[in-house]
Order: structure tokens, then C-alpha cells, then sequence
């Protein structure tokens, strides 16, 4: 089945071979960019619908490598946040002979082998935002994120200038044993520990859905008997489910409970215009742009740095909620 | 004296037996260790005009799988299996989300979203009985094509994206009271028990087992077995499109590779743990009441006791284990198999 694409596509390419050449015997002979015209292809190994983050980060992905920028991009989302799906993406990306693989690794261990054989075939392999575990440098040529520490130090930052006397917080997390929990969690922990008072009552994952961090923050809240009065939520959907929560318990969320999300979505943003939310920090999802650069780069053979970070912002008042809504891409 | 015996212990045998009983005693068990935990853990409060509390949050959460299950349930009487409930779920919730999120939020508005979803769910359970009961595919196959069509199917509908949307009313069947009651367990509940009167005060439910033992016999005694395979399949995916109803209304997002992911298992496991035979042919709605109860209890006290999210699965599988241990006839068996052989090597001995 596969096979007969690939012909189609050899005999296109002869026929463009041929068309250029007739193209050099018709008259000027300045068309040495017969490399210039073949698109680069690239293979993108994404993680599909997870969340408005994802879905912006991918799409701009998707609008930056256009056709007119002389990209051919293949977009292969992993099957409901499968690993395994994404693996059989990548590895089809490496047999066909893909000119660079982006890589957003739904998990972070088990991507060793996989990255060796694109090695082995001399594709570079950048990684967007997902890293991987261990983080072995030599196995890809860079990552580009925001730096999730950096993010997740900033949401504890601003919970200790919130609570310099204490309070009793719990996290909500995403899925055990992904690259951004652990980050979000590292950045978070070695900041709060600043602040003595501060009592970590509990974690638990609610898989970055607001349905499931409802449900698990109205058992949480009833275990604790409400005396919670912080929720850093690693994401915005379950920073809003967790709001739901307490609404629902016959609080007020951004009275009695603080909520601190990260990612600044248009919903997150909306709800910390309305005060339901009181803190979020941007993980900025839209950086297609630096992406190209360093695509660029590493195809004509330049060093880039095995890590580049995208800046990101912070949103602390319904004001700047207010403010930066109209122009939010996301 | 012995009779009497002999008597009790045949109507112990007889509870303990029955597979739904060691749900009951795992439920009680689960909620026991939460005492253990927290003594106010059943207390129920009243606060602004309703009831609140961890059962009450338990009853509210269990309503989603006790639809599946149920539906479920009628499906694997037939000797079939559904493994399309949880992507039904999220093809439900997404009509609903991307029909509301255009709407006014008027009461009407949600009556006939409601109706659309409801009725495109279940046009996807018929394609589902269409395959099995005409077309004559594997259930396993027919069910796992929807499993993998209906999630996709969600995708399109909002476009990759996590639709939110907002509807009081719509939002009322999830989150809303009646009498204090949470109105999604009423609701679930009343479900429940007009399948169950309408298969077990009728011949319907006899029906649907002889399908389940041996379907050429049910024919030739009179059984229509595509029209009932066809309803039994409509009827599931109906009762999956509520549960998607329900999920998403409680916080009016659908998440399209999240809402009822993988709850086709949950709802296996609740009609496993009720005493319903994968193989067909018998059936109890009362177990997998019970079964989908327990799921939702087990999923609370993970919670509520804060296990480490990442030793979760583990704590859930361990439970399960036990309790299909102890439910399986054999291993019971085992134990009284072994003391008659012994005491038959020692019959032999004598005799030798």
C-alpha cells in the first residue's frame, strides 16, 4: 500500500527533475536552487487534544510550517495521550526518511531507543515543549519550551507574598510520571519551602480535566473539613474544576480558597477577571516562530544551545486578566 | 440437629454465593476504612438547601457508571459486550457542549439539546446493534470499531478543541437538588429501576439470557434475536449518552480525550463484580447497581484517604483482585476440594 505513494512521488520528482532541467536549456542559467524548491518535510509527533494549551501550541505549530515557508509538515497526534501510538508515529517518521522530527512526548521515559534510530538515520530530533527522562542531551539536538520551573517557581512566588503567615495548600496534578509534573512540581517545592507555614495537605492527579479535579477537590475539601485555602492547579482545566468545587462546598473561590493555575488560556483568563481564579501564570504555548529559526539553523548544520526558553508572562489581578483578554490568541 | 445444620449452612453457602454480596461487604469495607480514617467521614450535613457529604458525593459520582452499567449489563446478558459506552459518553457530551455553547441558555435550549444528543447516542448504539445483529460481526469487533469511530466522531464535532458552554438548566441535571437529593442520582436511579421492571417484570429479561446461552435454541423457540439485539444495543448506547449527559454537565466541559475515557472497563467491572457472567445468559441489574456503587466508593477513598496519585492504579487493582478472589467459586472450592481429598487419600489408606 505504502509503496505505491512513494513511486507516484519518485515519478513526481523526476518530472520536476526534468521540467527544471528543460527550464536551464530554455535560457538563463541561474537555477542552481533546484534544492530550493523541495520542501523540507517535517515530522511532527504531537500529543493531540489535551487541552486549549495543546491546542494552540499545535496549531501554531501547524500555521508556522506552512507550504509557503517551503515546509511540508506531517502532523501525527498520538491516539488519546498514548505513548505507544507516538513511538509508531516516530518510527515511521525515521523509515521514511523525514528531513527533521519534532517530538512532544506525551511521557517522558521509554524514548531512548526510538531516538537512537533517529539517530542512526542522521534525522535530527528537536523537542517541543515535553522533555524527556533521563534528559539525555546527546539523544536530541534541542528542546524548546518555557522553562516549567521557572513558571511554576513564579505561581509559588506569588503564594508566598499571598500567604507570608502560612496556609494550608493542595496541588493538583497532571498524570504521575510526565516531564511537566515533575518540573511544575520541582519549581513549586523549592520555592514554598521558603515559607515554613505553608502546609502541602495532600496531591493528587485529576489528569488535567476539569471533570476529574471537581470531583477529587469536593472529596479533598470534605477530608480537610474546607480548611484548604490554596490550590496551586498545574493546569487551567483543573484549576477551574477545582473552582467549581468550591463554589459547589458553599465557598467562595478567591476568599476562602485561592486558586493559582498554569497556562493562561482565554477560560483561565476569563476566570481570574471574574475572581474565581487569583493567579495565572503563562506557559506560553505560542512559539512557532523560534521553532522555525532553530529548524533552520540545525538543517544548515549551525550549533544551537541544547535548550531554549520561551519567556512567559504572569497574570496576578482581575486588571490584568481584564487587559490581556482581548488580544489572547488561546 | 444436623438438619438444621445442614440447613443454615446451605443458606450461608447460598449468600455467600452471591457475587453482589461481596460488593456489599467490599463497600462497606472501603467506607469502614474512611471512618478509620476521618469518624465524621458519613456524617451528612445540610447546608443551603441540600444535602452534602461524602456519601452524598459518592451517590452523585456513581451516577454516570451505574447508567453504563447498566446498560452494559443487558448487553452481556445477550452473550455480547459494548466497548463503545465510553466513547458514546463523549460523543454525547461534545453535541451537547457545541450545540449549548451556540444557544441563549434558555430551558428549551437544553430540553432539545438534551434530545439531540440523547438521540444521536443512541443512533450510534443501533449502528452498533446493526452490525451484531445483522450483519452477524463479533460483538467484540463491532463495539471496538465505535469504541475508536466515537471518539474521533467527538473530535470533529469540536473541532479538537475542549468546548465549554453554559446552560442553568442543562447544568441542573448534573449539579442541581430535588429535596435536598442530588437530582443526578434521582434521575439515575429512576432509570435503573424502570430497565429492571421493564426486563425482569416481563419475559424480556428471560429473553435476553436465552440469547445469551444459546442463540439457534432461542430462535427456534420463538425468540426474535435481531430486533432484541438491536434494542439491547440502542438501549446501552441511550443510557451511555445520559452518563455523557451527566459528566459533562457537571462542570458543562466536554474534554474530548478525557470525558468517559476508558469507563467501558469501569462498567465491565461493575457488571463482573455484580455476578453478571461475561459469557451470557444471566444477568443481575441489582449487582451491577451494586458494582458501579463500589467503583465510585473505591474512587472517593483514594482520594479522600490521599493515596500518592502515582500508587493509585495499584491501590484500585489490589482491591479488585480480592474481591474477584473471593468471589470465584474455584478458589473457595479449592480450600474445601483439598480437605476431601485428604480425606479420601485417608479412606484409601484405611482401606489398603
Amino acid at each position: 500500500m505504502r509503496s505505491i505513494p512513494r513511486v507516484a512521488r519518485a515519478f513526481a520528482v523526476a518530472g520536476a527533475l526534468t521540467l527544471a532541467l528543460a527550464a536551464c536549456g530554455g535560457g538563463d542559467d541561474d537555477t542552481s536552487t533546484s534544492g530550493g524548491d523541495e520542501l523540507v518535510t517535517v515530522g511532527f509527533v504531537a500529543v493531540g487534544p489535551e487541552g486549549g494549551w495543546r491546542q494552540a501550541n499545535e496549531a501554531n505549530v501547524q500555521d508556522t510550517f506552512t507550504e509557503e515557508a517551503g515546509f511540508e509538515l506531517k502532523y501525527a497526534p498520538a491516539t488519546n495521550l498514548d505513548q505507544r501510538s507516538q513511538i509508531d508515529a516516530f518510527t515511521s517518521f525515521v523509515d521514511e526518511g523525514v528531513d527533521v522530527i519534532l517530538l512532544s512526548a506525551t511521557e517522558g521515559a521509554g524514548w531512548e531507543d526510538s531516538l537512537r534510530r533517529a539517530q542512526e538515520a542522521e534525522i535530527p530530533v528537536i523537542l517541543v515543549d515535553r522533555g524527556i527522562e533521563p534528559d539525555d542531551t546527546s539523544l536530541y539536538v534541542t528542546r524548546i519550551a518555557p522553562d516549567n520551573y521557572e513558571v511554576s517557581t513564579a505561581v509559588a512566588e506569588w503564594a508566598v507574598s499571598e500567604f507570608p503567615d502560612g496556609g494550608n495548600y493542595f496541588v493538583l496534578e497532571g498524570p504521575a510520571g510526565v516531564s511537566v509534573v515533575n518540573e511544575r512540581n520541582r519549581g513549586w517545592d523549592d520555592a514554598v519551602a521558603s515559607v515554613p507555614g505553608l502546609v502541602k495537605v495532600g496531591a493528587q492527579t485529576a489528569n488535567w480535566s476539569t471533570e476529574e479535579a471537581k470531583s477529587v477537590f469536593e472529596t479533598v475539601l470534605k477530608s480537610n473539613n474546607n480548611d484548604i485555602q490554596l490550590v496551586f492547579a498545574q493546569n487551567d482545566e483543573m484549576g477551574l474544576g477545582a473552582a467549581i468545587a468550591v463554589e459547589e462546598a458553599g465557598l467562595t473561590p478567591g476568599v476562602d480558597v485561592k486558586i493559582a493555575t498554569i497556562d493562561g488560556t482565554k477560560p483561565a483568563l476569563e476566570a481570574l477577571a471574574e475572581g474565581r481564579l487569583s493567579f495565572v501564570a503563562e506557559y506560553n504555548p505560542l512559539f512557532g516562530e523560534t521553532l522555525l529559526e532553530v529548524v533552520e539553523q540545525v538543517l544548515n548544520g549551525e550549533e544551537v544551545e541544547p535548550y531554549i526558553v520561551v519567556p512567559s508572562e504572569t497574570f496576578d489581578s482581575p486588571e490584568a486578566a481584564t487587559a490581556a483578554l482581548p488580544s489572547r490568541k488561546y | 440437629m444436623t438438619d438444621v445444620a445442614s440447613r443454615l449452612a446451605a443458606r450461608r453457602g447460598a449468600i455467600v454465593r452471591n457475587q453482589a454480596f461481596w460488593g456489599v461487604i467490599a463497600i462497606v469495607l472501603l467506607l469502614a476504612v474512611n471512618v478509620v480514617a476521618d469518624p465524621g467521614y458519613l456524617s451528612i450535613g445540610y447546608n443551603s438547601g441540600h444535602l452534602s457529604g461524602n456519601l452524598i458525593d459518592i451517590l452523585r459520582a456513581s451516577a454516570p457508571i451505574l447508567m453504563i452499567a447498566v446498560g452494559m449489563c443487558l448487553v452481556v446478558a445477550t452473550g455480547g459486550i459494548d466497548l463503545s459506552v465510553g466513547s458514546i459518553m463523549v460523543v454525547a457530551g461534545a453535541v451537547s457542549m457545541e450545540l449549548l455553547s451556540g444557544m441563549d441558555g434558555t430551558t428549551g435550549d437544553a430540553a432539545l439539546t438534551l434530545a439531540i444528543a440523547l438521540g444521536i447516542a443512541t443512533v450510534l448504539g443501533a449502528v452498533n446493534g446493526v452490525l451484531v445483529s445483522v450483519v452477524g460481526l463479533q460483538p467484540f469487533i463491532s463495539t471496538l470499531v465505535m469504541m475508536l469511530a466515537g471518539r474521533g466522531i467527538a473530535k470533529v464535532i469540536t473541532g479538537g478543541q475542549n468546548t465549554t458552554a453554559d446552560n442553568d438548566s442543562f447544568a441542573w441535571l448534573a449539579n442541581g437538588y430535588v429535596l435536598g437529593v442530588p437530582v443526578v442520582f434521582l434521575l439515575a436511579i429512576v432509570i435503573v429501576v424502570l430497565v429492571a421492571l421493564l426486563v425482569r417484570r416481563s419475559a424480556l429479561g428471560l429473553m435476553l439470557e436465552a440469547i445469551g446461552m444459546d442463540s439457534r435454541a432461542s430462535r427456534l423457540a420463538g425468540v426474535k434475536r435481531r430486533s432484541l439485539q438491536l434494542t439491547v444495543y440502542s438501549v446501552s448506547g441511550l443510557l451511555a449518552g445520559i452518563a455523557g449527559v451527566f459528566a459533562t454537565a457537571s462542570v458543562m466541559t466536554v474534554d474530548v480525550s478525557r470525558t468517559g475515557y476508558q469507563l467501558e472497563l469501569d462498567a465491565i467491572l461493575a457488571v463482573v463484580i455484580g455476578g453478571t457472567s461475561l459469557a451470557g445468559g444471566k444477568f443481575s441489574i441489582g449487582g451491577a447497581v451494586i458494582g458501579g456503587l463500589l467503583i465510585a466508593t473505591l474512587d472517593k477513598t483514594v482520594v479522600f484517604l490521599g493515596v500518592p496519585a502515582a500508587a493509585t492504579p495499584a491501590f484500585k487493582a489490589i482491591v479488585i483482585v480480592v474481591l474477584c478472589l473471593l468471589q470465584s467459586e474455584r478458589v473457595r472450592s479449592l480450600f474445601r476440594h483439598r480437605r476431601a481429598l485428604r480425606a479420601q487419600s485417608q479412606k484409601e489408606a484405611v482401606a489398603a
